[in-house]
């Protein structure tokens, strides 16, 4: 009897989950325009290793959706589904290992309450530039001076895994400044703030270590890292740092030095190298990278500010560098501006040389070296053999675009970009090939795009990609953080 | 015959056992609901229960999250203090019930026909009145309740299966999965919103409960008592008056007050207020800076500011500090001026500053309003659909969802359109300390803000700067 009165229940439910957005495609309203779908791939480049770009459409009063992919073998992938697509990840990956350097044309249908409306096909194009193994980001609330739960994560980027390397419940403080060598995270510089407050330190996959990095002779801790493609040095910017908030602006924060200045770490002397061009009270330096060949020092200056001053809309940083030889650890004689951004009263923040030494990616905003909180911010790209720069108009979007990495063979950019909501840091990727042409951003790719970005209250915070997985072990590096033994910076005497 | 009589003497001795847990829960109730009712809604404020299979997953995914998860679930329901005080005594009769089972688990074994009748079952209720002391803790997390019940569920439920090995197989089996639903984590709940507190009462209530029905059992061997009928009740009396005497030793009636300060100020009681403040003047930070924003939504602040206590401009529009509780009324206070932006900084750090990494559905309603107001309605929307996943903000989420974008809509609604004429019209920066010339700028930006004029007006009071007291008085006489 009770068999009887349960059986048709499941059944029930089972004709339910196989009814839910199964259907044959019948009838439809063929419509002259492509589809507004999010996240938006229309005429995106992709990777042959991405994952799915599973999306759905923007109007949330669809009842289902419907795409199908063909190449023009005749090969197609087919997936349906109430609130988005979500594509066999096998198949996928099959679809676009046979079309690299192809592209693939996109048939989108929609059902609505009048019944199915099929788009006019649009095309992704599949890219033989491969991308990197993975990223690496912190996700944190996009908020203010206080911060609730954050973490450093590592996401693969040809699956939907995601894998936190180390969170703040492991410890009480903060986690921001992760660094690798040319993605690679056998070289690995990670900063803790708050009452443990350390810089983790691991070279060349070596045990993990964590260092006070303040010193007498420099302004505080070592902050914004980058390693020299030896893996021999990292560059650090030492700051000090402040905020004040906006009473009535869409750029709700203001996060601003009142000094910085810069400094290389010699990882095999355990020696921070300084030079008194680098630390000049008159100058903040901030944001320090290495050239491709290691023999120059890039990083944004801007005039200091009259002590006491908040006139925060007159600090314009300058793109500067000054040589560095590797062999010695020395720096050259003088700085020289590479773009005057102050003379268009504009301000650079987060240089990026490409690994092949062609173009070197930076941020632009009205002033500052904070651009993450300005709605303007937009990336340049400037090439270094001609010394011209230009807008990555592909890639940028009327709200924020900010940090920003290369893909270790130079043809992949991660950005942070603002446009989805215009608080939320989202990671996308372009193409830049081999003339500076810049392909259309799209959004890191995720099996419920629509679900997962509304549900997350995270921003993520200066992605950089990676070449394998980090084999980063967060219980013991928590372990090494609330114990209390650091070993301290030197700093190399002159000679 | 002799049945009968052995049926009566059980029947009545059962009585007196469930009069007893009956007044122990009335006790809880009562307690809770009256004199307790503020500690409920703070417990709710901070925590922000989702119908959301993302977040139940993130819960139970860590030892102890059942506990925890059912602990928040029961914490939504503490928006109405006395639904909480409900749930809260039936919870701990539970605990008392499940003990006082285990106690006759034991003895039933040893001596069946003393097990309904023993002077000890008095002691049944000592885990629960430890969890009550635990409960006076704004802190103590509710989950640590269920994690003791859900422990003697699970030991009740193995100790009423024979012995032998298929209850050998389940013990190893439950270990596991109790520990899974119950265990505390240290990277994750341990049922304190402190992570550095260990909570003593807790572990004391828990083991107790375990530890007590071999106590029992011990007892009754070597103890003799003559006169069963009447160490009960007096064995009753010593635990109530003394666990009594400890819980309102234990009550922070202050937090209490001030507690109730918030919760008046967060629902805009402002009546309420104004009858609070003349019944006893607050003399805490928090009472002063919402009797303060409740005289000025009256218009009586200036006339009236000196005839209650006042903590300088502090009392005002106090610094923001970086905890969860301390701003609250103060956001309560910019919002209401106007200074949305500030607002909503402070209402987000607050909500970052939950020590045990919750969110609350009270800043998420504040954060919707706030992006609403400046028109960042994307964002708006992000704090809204978290909100229509939830029990009791649903609706209203409901209800603003269709004003975003809207913007003849809130221009006409009585709250939003208000502030959306009140807010900033020339940008300044701001940090944790409100300057007069923040309370100068808002009001010249729009004279109608007669919150704001009040507010600069007690400015000058309490500062003693007459010069610009007289001058914005001049001004206003002026422009009547």
């Amino acid at each position: 009897m009770k068999r009887n009165t349960i059986l048709p229940f499941y059944l029930f439910i089972l004709l339910l989950f196989l009814a839910a957005c199964t259907e044959t495609v019948s009838d439809a309203k063929q419509e002259m325009l492509q589809p507004r779908i999010y996240p938006d791939y229309l005429g995106v480049s992709i990777p042959v290793n991405i994952a799915p770009l599973n999306f759905g459409m923007t109007d949330e009063t669809a009842l289902c959706i419907d795409a199908v992919i063909t190449d023009s073998k005749g090969h197609n992938l087919h997936s349906q589904g109430d609130e988005a697509v979500d594509f066999d990840i096998d198949d996928w990956h099959t679809l676009l290992s046979q079309n690299c350097g192809d592209s693939l044309s996109v048939t989108v249908s929609a059902k609505y309450d009048d019944g199915w409306h099929t788009y006019r096909p649009f095309s992704i194009y599949v890219s033989p530039d491969s991308i990197d193994y993975g990223i690496c980001y912190r996700l944190i609330e996009p908020g203010y001076e206080v911060w609730s739960k954050m973490g450093i994560y590592e996401r693969d980027l040809s699956t939907f895994d995601e894998r936190p390397l180390i969170e703040n419940t492991q410890f009480e403080g903060c986690v921001n400044c992760h660094s690798f060598n040319r993605g690679n995270p056998a070289d690995l510089s990670l900063h803790i703030r708050g009452p443990h407050g350390a810089t983790l330190l691991r070279h060349d996959d070596s045990p993990l270590m964590a260092y006070n990095t303040k010193t007498d002779q420099t302004l505080g801790f070592c902050v914004y890292p980058y390693w020299h493609p030896s893996g021999r040095y990292i560059a650090y910017s030492t700051n000090a740092t402040s905020q004040l908030f906006h009473s009535a602006h869409r750029n709700r924060i203001e996060v601003f030095d009142t000094a910085s200045d810069l400094q290389v770490y010699d990882v095999e002397k355990n020696e921070l190298l300084l030079s008194p061009l680098l630390k000049q009270d008159s100058i903040y330096e901030t944001y320090p990278v290495f050239s491709a060949d290691g023999r120059s020092l890039w990083f944004c200056a801007a005039r200091a500010l009259p002590e006491g001053s908040h006139q925060l809309d007159s600090l314009h940083y300058n793109l500067c560098r000054i040589d560095f030889d590797p062999a010695t650890g020395t720096f050259g004689n003088q700085i020289e501006t590479i773009i005057d951004a102050e003379a268009q009263h504009k301000s650079i923040s987060f240089p990026r040389p490409s690994y092949d030494g062609r173009f070197l990616c930076y941020t632009l905003s009205d002033y500052g070296q904070f651009s993450i909180w300005h709605h303007e911010a937009d990336l340049y790209l400037h090439d270094l053999s001609t010394g011209e720069s230009y807008p990555m108009t592909g890639a940028n979007s009327n709200d924020t675009e900010s940090f920003h990495n290369w893909s270790t063979n130079s043809r992949w950019l991660v950005l942070s970009s603002r446009r989805d909501d215009g608080l939320f840091t989202r990671p996308y990727f372009c193409h830049v090939d081999a003339k500076g042409i810049v392909s259309k951003a799209f959004m890191l790719p995720q099996r419920h795009p629509r679900l997962f970005y509304r549900d997350r209250f995270f921003s993520f915070n200066a992605p950089d990609f990676i070449i394998r997985p980090t084999r980063f072990d967060g219980q013991k590096a928590s372990r090494i953080i609330n114990d209390e033994s650091r070993k301290n910076f030197d700093v190399r005497q002159k000679e | 015959m002799k049945k009968l009589r052995i049926f009566t003497f059980h029947f009545s001795h059962f009585t007196i056992e469930v009069l007893f847990t009956l007044l122990f829960g009335v006790a809880v109730l009562l307690f809770f609901g009256l004199a307790y009712p503020h500690h409920l809604h703070y417990q709710e404020q901070y925590q922000l229960f989702l119908f959301d299979s993302n977040y139940v997953r993130e819960i139970v995914r860590l030892p102890g999250g059942v506990a925890d998860l059912l602990g928040r679930f029961c914490t939504q329901f503490f928006l109405f203090a006395w639904v909480g005080a409900l749930i809260i005594a039936l919870l701990l009769t539970a605990v008392q019930l499940l003990t006082l089972q285990l106690f006759n688990v034991q003895r039933s074994r040893t001596e069946p026909s003393v097990a309904l009748q023993s002077p000890f079952n008095v002691l049944s209720f000592v885990p629960s009145f430890l969890l009550w002391l635990f409960l006076l803790d704004e802190h103590a997390l509710l989950g640590g309740v269920w994690a003791v019940l859900l422990t003697l569920l699970a030991i009740g439920g193995i100790m009423l299966l024979p012995k032998g090995w298929i209850r050998r197989i389940i013990i190893l089996v439950a270990i596991p999965i109790v520990y899974w639903m119950v265990g505390p984590d240290w990277n994750g709940s341990h049922y304190h919103r402190y992570p550095t507190v260990f909570p003593t009462l807790l572990y004391a209530a828990w083991l107790s409960a375990i530890i007590l029905p071999f106590i029992i059992r011990a007892c009754h061997r070597w103890i003799t008592v003559s006169n069963r009928s009447i160490v009960p009740f007096i064995s009753l009396m010593v635990v109530a008056i003394g666990f009594g005497w400890l819980v309102w030793k234990n009550a922070n009636f202050k937090a209490e007050k001030v507690m109730q300060y918030d919760f008046m100020a967060c629902h805009q009681q402002w009546n309420r207020i104004l009858q609070t403040i003349n019944t006893e003047k607050p003399n805490n930070q928090i009472g002063v800076t919402v009797q303060n924003l409740a005289l000025a939504m009256h218009g009586q602040l200036v006339n009236h500011l000196f005839d209650y206590n006042q903590n300088g401009i502090l009392g005002l529009l106090p610094d923001v500090q970086s905890d969860a509780t301390s701003p609250m009324p103060t956001a309560e206070a910019f919002y209401q001026l106007g200074m949305v932006y500030v607002a909503q900084r402070t209402v987000f750090e607050a909500q970052e500053a939950i020590l045990d990494f919750q969110k609350s559905g009270r800043c998420y309603k504040r954060l919707a309003q706030t992006n609403l107001i400046i028109g960042s309605y994307e964002v708006a929307r992000k704090y809204l659909i978290a909100l229509q996943k939830t029990l009791f903000y649903r609706e209203w989420a409901n209800e603003t969802l269709p004003l975003l974008g809207n913007e003849e809509a809130i221009a006409k609604h009585p709250e939003y359109g208000r502030l959306r004429q009140w807010v900033y019209k020339e940008d300044t920066y701001f940090s944790d300390h409100v300057t007069p010339e923040m309370l100068e700028d808002l009001y010249f930006s729009n004279t109608d803000n007669h919150l704001a004029y009040q507010y600069l007006m007690a400015y000058y009071m309490l500062t003693g700067d007459r010069e610009r007291y007289t001058k914005l008085l001049q001004n206003t006489s002026n422009k009547q």
